[in-house]
């Protein structure tokens, strides 16, 4: 599933191209905050469409919780507006968190319940009638143990029921900060595809995350913040395409047997004369292909690397 | 205000509470321990009246008054009649001048000392005086002018007729609410410190909801707790209106107290180390009524004595709304600042 829709938004079929994506999800104005004499969000700009996933990327301390607390009412701007589903965020909290789900990087569940219990918690909070928590909890992966403690389990299986918290509502739109970090290949998958399957849905994936790997697998766009300011903004594709350097790495064995690194830019004029040349000349070992990653244009752009 | 997810709220919370064995064990043995010893208080006082007699001559009719049921012992001294008050071998002490009989001669009024012990009602006080007219009246056969002085020796326990039983009543019901504020402490300062507060306010849920409820389940615990106690150890026999009013005031400045200690602490033994200085000085009161006159007029800057003196005056003298009414408003007062303190502190944890 993942590969399909890679393939489709490579393709450059990016879902804020389509007509049906015209309205958007998110929109901040001049978003601002500040501690004191700190500017911690400096007056971004941007849309999400719906049915979108954005990838948000930045350092610690690039603003990236200070945006996503504005965005769900937990905090006032202090200048800007935060604009969910058409509706001011800051005069319309409760009806936008009706229809949004945040999931925390941090686990904040109620331990002493078990996973059923917390998820009929807050689904009578979001005011739902009739909730089947069984396959909610099924969805993540946590079959067997629904009627168990949420102090009993792992801390994947706890992110796993974090993440099936916050979409207990079927939200309109999904806030997740760092799903995935510190998780097992297991938890991973399954919450990445809880993630695409609320796409599918139609709910707009608002994405925080240190893992470049993952927000280019998952993200139609991906922003990067530093410094509370947002300095790109694309599909990943395009910010490659843009910024990123594709190449051939060559390894070749020299006549007195060592082997020897060769690397040649693609896209260039000379990039089929380079290739035939050395094909011929040397001894090929292997060849692969070298393009940016997303942690590559982070650096590139901003000078400085995400997880500093 | 969202009913429905206040009481969602409240429930998660009561659930909670009772899924904290510390705090569920220290609830349900604390109440069997404060019912034991309730019962195994003495539920009457002695009403023997035990009296010292100090005479520098012989007194027939203090033996005849024996013989009539009151239990008089004679002393050798003023000195040792002083020292069997203080230790509680006689309620009384009568001390006849070596000059009495030159002063009823001469016409004068001659000067008896009475010393009680600092508990005796003023009933026994009177009953004395007419007592020792008595005793002139039969020893000389006419009613004699005396001067009688009177000195307390000890504090001034006025009040302890009550059966011990009975005192310990407001102390038992402030017991009960004070300790709940440990549990509801430690509820919002794991609320707060785990996070869990902030998982609740990206739903519709508000933090006046959430101040709500934890205010209805604090004051619920406390208050249905208190009600149980009293009722079975006798204290809603006599103004059952006024000490619900009380113990539902006394609930509300538990919650109020709580929140400013969640608001400070950050786990369980944080709370507990918070708690436990808090609840110390909330309890002083009590002892005003285990033991009267042992504490002076600087209790009453405590919020809790006016919970501890109108259970006392309402449970165990039958005092209404008129008489309590004042100490019911000063509760009131203290109760609603110590909650807007706890509520604007604790506020700035949840935001």
């Amino acid at each position: 599933m993942l590969n399909y829709i890679k393939k489709e938004r490579d393709a450059g079929t990016s879902r804020m191209k389509g007509d049906k994506m015209a309205e958007y999800a998110i929109v901040a104005e001049d978003l601002t905050y500040s501690y004191g004499d700190l500017i911690a969000v400096d007056h971004i700009n941007f849309k999400v469409a719906e049915g979108e996933i954005l990838g948000f990327l930045g350092p610690n301390g690039a603003g990236k919780t200070t945006t996503v607390n504005m965005l769900t009412g937990q905090m006032k701007p202090k200048g800007g507006r935060a604009i969910l589903l058409g509706m001011d965020v800051a005069r319309n909290v409760e009806k936008v968190q009706g229809d949004i789900g945040v999931c925390f990087e941090t686990t904040n569940l109620y331990e002493q319940m078990t996973a059923v219990e917390n998820l009929n918690l807050f689904a009578r909070l979001f005011g739902i009638k009739s909730f089947d928590a069984v396959t909610l909890l099924n969805r993540v992966g946590l079959e067997g143990r629904e009627k168990d403690r949420v102090e009993t389990y792992s801390k994947g299986m706890k992110q796993r029921l974090m993440v099936a918290r916050s979409i207990v509502n079927r939200p309109r739109v999904l806030f997740l900060d760092e799903p995935t970090a510190g998780l097992d290949p297991t938890s991973s998958e399954a919450i990445r595809n809880v993630i695409l399957q609320e796409r599918d849905r139609g709910a707009t994936v608002f994405l925080t995350t240190h893992d470049m790997l993952e927000a280019d697998k998952l993200s139609d766009r991906v922003a990067f913040m530093n410094q509370g300011k947002i300095v790109a903004l694309d599909t990943p594709l395009n910010l490659k395409r843009q910024y990123g350097k594709r190449a051939l790495k060559v390894k070749v064995s020299t006549q007195s047997g060592e082997l020897e690194d060769r690397e040649i830019a693609l896209d260039t004029p000379e990039t089929p004369g380079d290739v035939q040349e050395l094909f011929s000349r040397e001894q090929i070992v292997t060849v692969h292909s070298e393009e940016a990653t997303l942690e590559d244009i982070f650096i590139k752009i901003t000078g400085r690397g995400l997880t500093e | 205000m969202n009913w429905r997810i206040v009481g969602t709220l409240v429930s998660k919370d009561l659930s909670l509470f009772f899924r904290k064995r510390a705090i569920t064990v220290l609830t349900f043995v604390g109440l069997i321990f404060y019912l034991v010893i309730y019962f195994v208080m003495p539920s009457s006082v002695d009403e023997n009246l035990k009296i010292g007699l100090y005479s520098p001559f012989s007194l027939p009719a203090s033996i005849q008054l024996n013989e009539e049921g009151l239990d008089i012992t004679a002393v050798d001294s003023e000195a040792s009649l002083k020292e069997g008050v203080i230790d509680g071998q006689y309620i009384v002490g009568i001390s006849l001048p070596d000059d009495v009989i030159e002063k009823l001669n001469s016409g004068q009024k001659p000067k008896i000392s009475l010393y009680f012990t600092p508990d005796v009602p003023q009933e026994i006080k009177d009953a004395v005086e007419v007592l020792i007219s008595e005793l002139a009246y039969m020893q000389t056969g006419q009613t004699l002018a005396l001067d009688v002085s009177e000195e307390i020796l000890g504090p001034d326990m006025l009040g302890t007729q009550i059966p011990p039983r009975d005192r310990l009543r407001p102390l038992l019901a402030v017991f009960i609410i004070m300790m709940e504020l440990l549990g509801l402490a430690n509820l919002i300062s794991e609320e707060v410190e785990r996070r869990t507060a902030h998982a609740l306010l990206v739903t519709p849920t508000t933090v006046t909801e959430l101040f709500v409820a934890k205010s209805i389940a604090g004051i619920g615990l406390a208050f249905v707790q208190a009600v149980l106690i009293m009722v079975i150890i006798g204290g809603m026999n006599t103004q059952p209106f006024v000490v619900l009013v009380t113990l539902l005031l006394g609930a509300a400045l538990a919650t109020g107290v709580s929140f400013l200690i969640a608001a400070r602490a950050k786990d369980f033994m944080s709370v507990m180390s918070w708690s436990f200085p808090v609840l110390i000085i909330l309890i002083i009161p009590s002892f005003t009524v285990m033991f009267p006159g042992v504490i002076t007029g600087w209790v009453k800057i405590i919020p809790s004595y006016y919970l501890v003196d109108t259970i006392h005056r309402a449970a165990n003298y039958g005092s209404g709304w008129a008489d309590v009414w004042l100490n019911l408003l000063i509760l009131l007062g203290f109760t609603l600042v110590i909650t807007w303190a706890g509520i604007f502190v604790l506020r700035r944890k949840f935001q």
